[in-house]
């Protein structure tokens, strides 16, 4: 009897035993550091926060009580837009610039499409469909980010499954996932979008490597980008990553022609403590590979070309700094490195009614390559795919395009998904074409500033081999590439005078209704006229 | 709309597997598409070809309407008449444009043609299958019935009460429903769904296109409030048909000019109106030699005319092209043309009437009271 008595409190010691012993929760954070070869620094931070042993939420529960969820560092205002609608794995990015691949390579974090853009994987089964459940994450996050990211409605929302592959696992519920992908081009970071994503970390901008985020550094740089990504790494457990990608340009704020940089001009801050819940808190530099420099202080290691620092057991303050003796000469030419083909995109014609898109690519590579190509334009341009021409060198080639997705768009509500395999030859540029035009608005459906014109959403083009096992799949085989955004110009009505143009309409409509029911209606005299004096 | 580049498109998608009717940009009829798809190469040197032995037929077709309304075998104006068709410059820019009304202008002359011949069959088949391709033509459905029974000679002289047997027009009526029926039932096989009906026909209805046109439509629903849109479509369509019975009737005793007229109505009012939809009305008043006299303003009607098609493609092109203009511009083009087109409307109609009473004579004035 006297065991029951003690049960209690002994079971409740060994779980909080348990939980010291195995953590449920494990934040990481990490900021890595890259010299770039226009002298430019690209820094990620990286926030990681894993739920160990979470699984997501399955959507047929979605109707009933969720289960308790109980957060330490793991942010809770997201946790609870994950559950409610149900949502597998999850990527916000909004970005600021456009990420020039020519010159600073692959970008660490994948997700560098200027603008906002919002993907997420989400098994259906639910009792409400996937369309709301989307529509709801949308409005949560738009609230959580102060961004406008309930503008990314079914107007913008497309569903290329090829090209956006989920990253972590899917659950296996037995239940078909559906992918909904919408990116806004014209939305813009800024320090209000930054502030709710401080408040996700657990230990704020206050210490550990967050402190570094100072909001008139990093959106004073050339490119600023942050992201949000959840995913579920099977039985690891449920994986949320913060980051923040800028690339800031030290010989922009220097007199000197020197690219010599430091925490402290680039942030404007140093790491002066730890984030005391932090698992591990690293600072990862990139060496040059040439030249002469100088890294201070000493790292804790240093191997394969990166120094790295331990943020815990350094010397605090911490202000990394690298230096080069010599000034810095602009390359003439940029080796083209990690990525394997570069692309330009341009919407030429100076009509508002027609225009041409143009897409040309150029293959680095030695060998062929195959890019899966994929456009998801809102409906204000509409293609001609009977005009969609490829040229090599201006000769027509017709084997280029293959395996082609097309779903039209639907005028004032669904946009465009057309998905293409471009097969590139080695060495070669890629010219591709189409006919498009563009579409006439109603009044209430231009923005307030309509003459400025629409911001088109970027391209993407993923290098992808074709899978062994399923000849309609593919595998792929490198980040994807974004173009840049386009701007396009749409013919506008006069928006002062709405009234006018109904009431001219309407006049010239009732009159012509009145004089032919006149005529038809009226009796025929014949008048004798009196006679003239 | 009625572009060729959107035929070309459709063809493109229905030879790719992709349909297309579930969106985008293509509105013909299944039956167009399916025509062009199979029979024709999809090259543009034979669409041009095919548009001008379009025009041909059409030409043909109008002849013969004028050989039937003289009730003669020849006569020495036929040459005019088809050129006064050809050379329309509204018909021949929307020909040379490569444009399908090219193509519904025809099938309504010829359906008309065969209406005066009284080959019933063959006229209800084609005007079944140009409501298909636009479904305003219902328009000249009942008209077309009264030809059927009646006879395309003038009698706009002479006025008296329908004296042909009405109720063989419900069985007419019937005819025309059955081979609508199997067109539609013909275009939901080509297609495997319903939903070219909501492309084509909703098109036509909803106006979700709003591409400038030289019509009335398209400004309007673009500066419409969209808690009046729904509202103002139904008045706009209902507005449409809702001259036919009264012309009807009083036209009766001349069913031909009843249908003159309501193609005047649906090339003022129609949702996707080209300028080969004015052409048509203004070229087949070469068929009624007799009201000449009788018609009021035609120098205005005509410098109306020359006002529109002078500044029209100059204000689109500024307004579009150039980005000098503004739409404002290119509007009031369009009012001008459509008062042009319901001045030789209405000018047509008062005539039509007033030349029951005869010619006029010194001392005495006609009007109405």
């Amino acid at each position: 009897m006297l065991s029951r008595q003690y049960l209690w409190p002994i079971t409740l010691l060994h779980l909080c035993l348990g939980t010291i012993a195995s953590p449920q929760e494990i934040f990481d954070e990490k900021l890595s550091l890259n010299t770039l070869q226009d002298g430019k620094v690209a820094s990620k931070f990286t926030f990681t926060t894993l739920l160990n042993g979470a699984s997501p939420r399955d959507p047929r529960t979605l109707h009933k009580e969720d289960d308790s969820q109980h957060y330490t560092l793991f942010p809770l205002a997201l946790g609870q837009i994950l559950r409610e609608y149900g949502v597998t794995e999850l990527h916000l990015t909004l970005n600021a610039g456009k990420w020039n691949y020519d010159r600073w390579g692959y970008p660490e974090e994948k997700g560098v499409g200027t603008g906002a853009e919002l993907w997420a994987w989400m098994g259906d089964g639910a009792n409400t469909t996937i369309d709301e459940r989307w529509k709801g994450l949308r409005n949560s996050l738009s609230g959580l980010f102060c961004a406008s990211i309930a503008s990314l409605d079914e107007l913008r929302t497309t569903s290329p499954s090829q090209s956006f592959a989920p990253e972590g696992a899917l659950p296996d519920w037995d239940l078909p996932h559906q992918l909904r992908h919408a990116s806004l081009p014209s939305e813009h970071v800024c320090t209000e979008n930054l502030t709710p994503f401080l408040k996700l970390l657990p230990c704020k901008s206050l210490s550990g490597i967050a402190a570094l985020l100072n909001p008139h550094k990093l959106f004073d740089a050339d490119w600023h980008g942050m992201g949000v990504h959840v995913l579920w790494r099977g039985d690891e457990g449920v994986e949320v990553q913060l980051t923040f990608q800028t690339v800031s340009d030290p010989l922009r704020i220097t007199s000197r022609k020197s690219q010599d940089w430091s925490l402290q001009s680039l942030f404007d801050r140093t790491v002066d403590r730890t984030c005391p819940v932090a698992e591990t808190s690293q600072i990862f530099v990139t060496l040059p590979n040439r030249g002469l420099y100088s890294i201070s202080p000493e790292p804790s290691v240093s191997k394969n070309g990166l120094a790295i620092y331990d943020v815990k057991s350094v010397n605090k303050p911490l202000n990394v700094e690298l230096k080069w003796p010599e000034a810095f000469n602009y390359p003439l030419s940029y080796s083209s490195g990690t990525t394997p083909f570069s692309v330009k995109r341009t919407l030429t014609g100076s009509s508002q009614a027609l225009g041409r898109l143009s897409v040309a690519i150029t293959n680095h590579r030695t060998e062929a390559i195959s890019v899966l190509y994929l456009e998801t334009m809102p409906w204000l341009l509409q293609f001609f795919l009977h005009t969609l021409e490829a040229r090599i060198d201006g000769v027509l080639a017709h084997d280029i395009i293959s395996d082609l997705t097309y779903i039209p768009s639907v005028p004032h509500s669904r946009p465009t998904t057309f998905q293409a395999l471009l097969h590139l030859p080695p060495k070669k540029t890629v010219q591709i074409k189409m006919d498009v035009t563009k579409a006439f608005l109603r009044y209430t459906e231009h923005p307030p500033d309509a003459q400025r014109g629409w911001d088109l959403p970027p391209a993407i083009l993923v290098p992808v081999e074709r899978s062994q096992n399923d000849s309609s799949s593919f595998t792929p085989l490198g980040g994807p590439v974004y173009t840049s955004t386009l701007l396009v110009d749409l013919a506008t009505p006069d928006f002062s005078m709405p009234y006018n143009v109904i009431i001219f309409t309407c006049t010239l409509i009732a009159g012509l209704f009145g004089t032919v029911f006149n005529i038809l209606t009226r009796k025929w005299v014949v008048v004798r006229l009196a006679a003239q004096p | 709309m009625t572009w060729i580049f959107a035929v070309q498109e459709g063809i493109y998608l229905f030879n790719h597997d992709i349909d297309p009717y579930s969106g985008g940009s293509f509105r013909h009829s299944p039956l167009l598409l399916s025509f062009f798809a199979t029979i024709l190469p999809n090259s543009t040197k034979l669409a041009s070809i095919l548009w001008a032995v379009n025009d041909v037929v059409g030409a043909l077709a109008m002849v013969q309407i004028y050989r039937a309304r003289q009730n003669v075998r020849q006569s020495p104006r036929d040459t005019l008449v088809a050129a006064l068709y050809i050379l329309n410059p509204y018909i021949l820019l929307s020909s040379l444009a490569l444009s399908t009304s090219s193509i519904e202008n025809t099938l309504m002359l010829v359906s008309i043609m065969f209406a005066c011949q009284g080959k019933a069959s063959a006229s209800l088949f084609i005007l079944s299958f140009l409501t298909h391709l636009s479904l305003s033509s219902l328009v000249v459905v009942l008209p077309i019935l009264l030809l059927l029974i009646g006879s395309p000679v003038s009698s706009l002289a002479s006025p008296k009460a329908l004296q042909a047997n009405i109720k063989r027009t419900v069985s007419l009526f019937g005819e025309f429903g059955l081979y609508f029926g199997v067109l539609t039932l013909v275009s939901t096989l080509v297609c495997g769904n319903c939903g070219w009906i909501s492309q084509t026909w909703g098109a036509t209805l909803m106006l979700p296109d709003l591409t400038p046109t030289t019509g009335l439509w398209w400004y309007f629903f673009t500066e419409m409030f969209d808690h009046f849109r729904p509202f103002f479509l139904m008045v706009f369509n209902v507005h449409l048909i809702i001259y036919v019975v009264p012309i009807c009737i009083k036209f009766q005793y001349d069913p031909l000019y009843a249908t003159f007229l309501l193609i005047g109505i649906l090339s003022l009012f129609k949702s996707y109106t080209t300028l080969s939809d004015p052409g048509l009305f203004l070229s087949m008043i070469a068929v009624f030699p007799e009201i000449f006299y009788y018609l009021r303003h035609p120098i205005v009607t005509a410098l109306l005319h020359l006002h529109a098609s002078l500044l029209m493609p100059l204000f689109h092109h500024l307004w579009l092209t150039q980005g000098t203009g503004n739409a404002n511009f290119f509007y009031a083009t369009t009012l001008v043309f459509a008062c042009a087109n319901g001045a030789a409307l209405i000018d047509c109609l008062w005539a039509g009437l007033r030349i029951a009473i005869g010619p006029d004579v010194d001392g005495y004035v006609v009007t109405q009271e």
